[in-house]
């Protein structure tokens, strides 16, 4: 009776330990989401308010820039912004997360749409990536010069608002690792 | 009748722990009772998992090769274009054909812990770094395609805001097979999706 007593006592204490453990998860998903979502609509912004204008005409060079000149810049601009909003709307559910004990299913949804955000941000910020690696360098072999050497400005803008949309890539991949971590914690 | 009295308080109580660890016992085996039949279930799914890995190395191999071997050279020479297109010709290319072949020597990889799970459906370590590590992969693949589609949808319709002529239609059989690999990396993509979701409806427990 001694032994089976300490046993009782023994797994509750487990399960309480388990229990603060996934509390912890819980709380630490619902900050990785707010810093993830503030870093994409900064990158939406940021990409969305590029805008420059040069001072001067010349005759073959084109005097304005903006993202919608680029349609790999305004697919950078939806998808951010698209992964924004899941991001704010998916917080309640991480908030319920926290609160509640019994998530196995919840969190399973909570994998697959947060798999299929991370394809959608990492097609939108890397082919982003790849227009603007051909905006600063050019390629020699298809007559493609690099527009950075006239927007300089413009250049700038669209470079560092690929950062926040890589950063936010990261942070998803690590909620994905968190919410499997939880899953498979479970008694 | 002292003799019986200590005998019936001795037996009470072992019968009592025995009653007890009884039921422990059989919620024990209970519990791995229905783990085993839930196993039935993640059986179907891991080996599901692992045709779905075959065909994704089958596919990402294809579309590595195919955009190594994408090459055109014109028949005549013009004073202003090249006359030769290789995938080594856009830093872009290069990058998806060495992206794609990391990707398939990790699924190659990876088949010895898909099998594992087969063969242990209630083992929750391998599903997990295969999750983790597949979503790692998921990554750059999708990188890898997006940036290469994008420079193939540049190709195919140029820019006329930036002076960027569209070299397909120079370079047709190039920009096909170029456009090819962008699609079989695109179906990988999607492939590893799935595996992704797998895991983690695996990963559940009942």
């Amino acid at each position: 009776m001694k032994s089976g007593q300490a046993e009782i006592v023994e797994t509750s204490k487990a399960i309480q330990k388990s229990g603060l453990m996934s509390r912890r998860n819980a709380i630490l998903e619902f900050i990785l989401r707010i810093v993830a979502f503030f870093n994409t609509i900064t990158s939406a912004i940021l990409m969305a308010t590029t805008n420059e204008t040069l001072p001067f005409f010349a005759q073959f060079i084109r005097f304005h820039a903006e993202y919608s000149d680029l349609p790999a810049l305004t697919f950078f601009v939806i998808a951010n912004a698209v992964v924004s909003g899941y991001l704010i709307l998916s917080l309640p559910l991480a908030f319920v997360h926290i609160v509640k004990s019994k998530t196995q299913n919840s969190r399973v949804l909570l994998i697959i749409l947060d798999v299929a955000m991370l394809g959608l941000l990492t097609a939108g910020a890397s082919s982003a990536a790849a227009i603007v690696y051909l905006a600063h360098k050019g390629n020699n072999n298809t007559n493609w010069f690099s527009i950075c050497q006239q927007f300089n400005s413009f250049c700038e803008r669209i470079s560092g608002s690929l950062i926040g949309s890589f950063v936010a890539v990261f942070l998803l991949i690590l909620l994905i690792l968190l919410s499997a971590i939880a899953l498979s914690r479970r008694h | 009748m002292a003799k019986e009295s200590t005998t019936i308080d001795i037996g009470e109580p072992s019968t009592v722990t025995k009653s007890t660890s009884h039921a422990v016992v059989d919620e024990k085996k209970k519990s791995f009772v229905t783990a085993a039949g839930g196993g039935g279930d993640k059986r179907g799914l891991t080996i599901f998992d692992f045709l779905l890995r075959l065909a994704a190395i089958g596919i990402t191999i294809g579309a590595s090769s195919v955009m190594f071997t994408a090459e055109e050279t014109l028949p005549f020479f013009t004073q202003f274009l090249q006359f030769q297109a290789g995938y080594d010709d856009f830093p872009t290319f290069q990058f998806f054909v060495i992206a794609i072949a990391i990707v398939a020597s990790y699924l190659v990889l990876s088949l010895p812990f898909s099998i594992v799970t087969i063969v242990r459906p209630l083992a929750v370590a391998p599903r997990l770094i295969l999750l983790i590590s597949d979503t790692v992969v998921l990554t750059l693949t999708t990188a890898a395609a997006a940036a290469a589609a994008s420079i193939v949808y540049l190709a195919h319709n140029g820019n006329t805001n930036t002076n960027w002529l569209p070299i397909c239609q120079q370079f047709g059989d190039f920009c096909q097979t170029a456009s090819t690999a962008v699609v079989a990396a695109s179906i990988s993509v999607v492939f590893f999706i799935l595996l992704i979701v797998i895991s983690a409806i695996a990963l559940k427990r009942h």
